[in-house]
């Protein structure tokens, strides 16, 4: 009986510290965030806080601008993710459920599209956004969003729109429904799960999107989250490590709110999101 | 019956003409975000253009010329491959590793799953500046605890020298990436039947051959695709590159997409930035065509 029980804590112990080791550097963040700034020079470095204080929360929130940059990030991230999800949906329905000429083709430029570096995409949708007038806009990043998240979006509600019966459909137009009917009333309930995991990734693809924003927008108001953060640690005199911590753990809280609630979500999309073996 | 002859071709003409209406919103945005900047950067590889001013000439191939005979392209190629192949490795034995472990009976299993997911989530501006802290040579964690456990004397300086700064973007684009492994892995082993494993049991093999003959075998489709599309993503990484060396020491950890931004919006040639675009698409063409083939097949 106990070499089993041995085996079992050796195995538990081994794990967890592999799956601790890995969560080390987030669990770091949080720890430096909540130091005082004359405890985060001490060397060496203290493992726990002897003195824990919320003085880089406050200070971020009232001394910064980084609630208007979560603020830009917010609308960014939603209005990507509405457009993308309600021409995604639309579309992949056509796509799967319709027989026309070039569908294939369409089809498999999705995917091309999916693959393809932003850097490529970059230098003409720079070009394209100052033509417009659009530089410097929460538009511009919204479309240029679009490059990427429209073609992931479309793949996954593909293969999510693949995953409801067909019979479903046909028992509904036999009774009389429209194509568009049965849409509304059979196909969407039925694809919601998918939708809303589709919709999480988007959210947290334009969150996280670093490049465009580089790029495309320069000044502090319109700047969202990820440049606008990067941008303190630039032009700070003397680096400020927790007041830089304390940001990126807010700037993490959409993402650990999705991860609380809404996690067999994430797992779903996965499954779909083009790796099946 | 001679009406439903009739309807039915009526109808599905009907079909088609909806199926294209549906899709024509996102034809047009494709066309517009995607399709045009593709081609148009095709187009301005062909021009030399100064960005602040956005004038420029016809220059021909020049640019292309230049890509071939300048070296720049070439050395970032070589560095592009040495980042790719170094962390693609550490993120697919990692990844398996991982999802090994995490697919036994572990405790508190689930919650192990989700914390290990979370690298891979967060903004890449986090998991850059978390490292950077931790990188950091007088006040950094990690040379500290290197420190404290006697595999290192001294401080190192991990972003600023060769080969530190290579092995520093290799180790944390795989913390970041491998969870992808993990969650497709563990995707895969929930479905290996366990009457393959108590065949093998029966059959006298033990865990590592157990290993060998029946999970890696049924692993293996899985674990072509998620190589193709990691290797893919890891070739054109920009963010976590550019923001943890910036491309440094000097040109030595410029990949590709660094090189496209530096060359458009540093340097100010547009043209041969497009140019290197191209080139850098070209390369990354036989991986997308042999996951597009692969995909299409099974799909």
């Amino acid at each position: 009986m106990r070499t089993p029980f041995l085996h079992k804590l050796l195995f538990n112990l081994f794990t967890w510290s592999l799956v601790l080791l890995v969560t080390f550097p987030l669990a770091w963040m949080i720890i430096t965030s909540l130091k005082p700034q004359t405890e985060l020079f001490r060397i060496p470095p203290t493992w726990w806080p002897e003195t824990i204080t919320f003085e880089h929360y406050w200070r971020l929130l009232t001394e910064t601008p980084f609630l208007t940059y979560f603020r830009n990030s917010v609308v960014l991230a939603t209005s990507t993710t509405i457009f993308v999800v309600v021409l995604g949906t639309i579309g992949a329905y056509s796509l799967v459920r319709f027989s026309y000429r070039g569908r294939e083709t369409l089809a498999t430029l999705v995917l091309f599209t999916y693959l393809l570096p932003s850097v490529v995409l970059i230098i003409p949708l720079y070009l394209m956004m100052v033509e417009l007038g659009l530089s410097n806009t929460l538009t511009s990043l919204i479309l240029a969003h679009t490059t990427f998240a429209l073609p992931y979006a479309l793949w996954l509600l593909r293969s999510f729109m693949e995953g409801v019966p067909e019979d479903l459909e046909s028992a509904a137009l036999v009774d009389g429904a429209t194509r568009m009917g049965a849409f509304r009333d059979v196909i969407l309930p039925q694809l919601l799960p998918g939708i809303i995991s589709t919709a999480l990734f988007t959210f947290i693809l334009s969150w996280n999107e670093y490049l465009y924003a580089l790029v495309l927008v320069n000044s502090e108001s319109v700047r969202p989250l990820t440049t606008g953060v990067m941008s303190m640690l630039i032009t700070a005199f003397n680096i400020e490590w927790s007041l830089l911590m304390a940001a990126s753990v807010m700037m993490s809280v959409p993402l650990i709110i999705v991860f609380a609630f809404l996690q067999s979500y994430l797992t779903r999309g996965f499954g779909a999101g083009g790796v099946k073996g | 019956m001679t009406a439903t002859n009739t309807d039915t071709p009526l109808l599905e003409r009907r079909y088609a003409r909806l199926g294209v209406l549906l899709i024509a919103p996102t034809v047009v945005v494709f066309s517009m975000v995607i399709v045009y900047p593709l081609l148009a950067a095709i187009y301005l590889s062909l021009f030399s253009i100064y960005t602040p001013t956005l004038e420029g000439d016809f220059v021909g191939a020049a640019n292309y010329a230049e890509l071939l005979t300048g070296g720049d392209f070439w050395r970032s190629l070589g560095t592009t491959l040495i980042w790719t192949v170094g962390t693609l490795t550490l993120q697919i034995v990692f990844g398996v590793g991982m999802a090994l472990l995490l697919h036994q009976n572990l405790w508190f299993r689930s919650l192990a799953r989700s914390l290990v997911l979370f690298p891979y989530f967060i903004s890449t501006v986090v998991a850059v500046l978390v490292w950077r802290w931790l990188f950091n040579d007088l006040y950094g964690a990690l040379n500290h605890g290197l420190m404290q456990l006697g595999i290192i004397d001294m401080p190192l300086d991990w972003l600023g020298s060769m080969p530190n700064a290579m092995i520093g973007i290799i180790l944390v684009g795989a913390w970041k990436y491998f969870p992808f492994v993990v969650i497709a892995v563990l995707a895969r082993l929930q479905t290996i039947p366990d009457h393959l494993y108590e065949a093998a049991r029966i059959d006298g093999a033990g865990p590592i051959a157990r290993f060998w003959d029946v999970t890696l075998p049924q692993l293996r489709s899985v674990l072509v695709v998620i190589i193709l599309l990691r290797a893919i993503w890891d070739f054109k990484e920009f963010d976590l590159i550019f923001l943890l060396t910036g491309g440094g020491p000097v040109t030595s950890t410029q990949t590709l997409a660094l090189l496209v931004y530096q060359e458009a919006f540093a340097l100010n040639n547009m043209g041969q930035a497009a140019a290197y675009s191209v080139g850098m698409m070209l390369v990354m063409l036989a991986f997308m065509l042999i996951y597009i083939r692969r995909t299409g097949r099974e799909g």
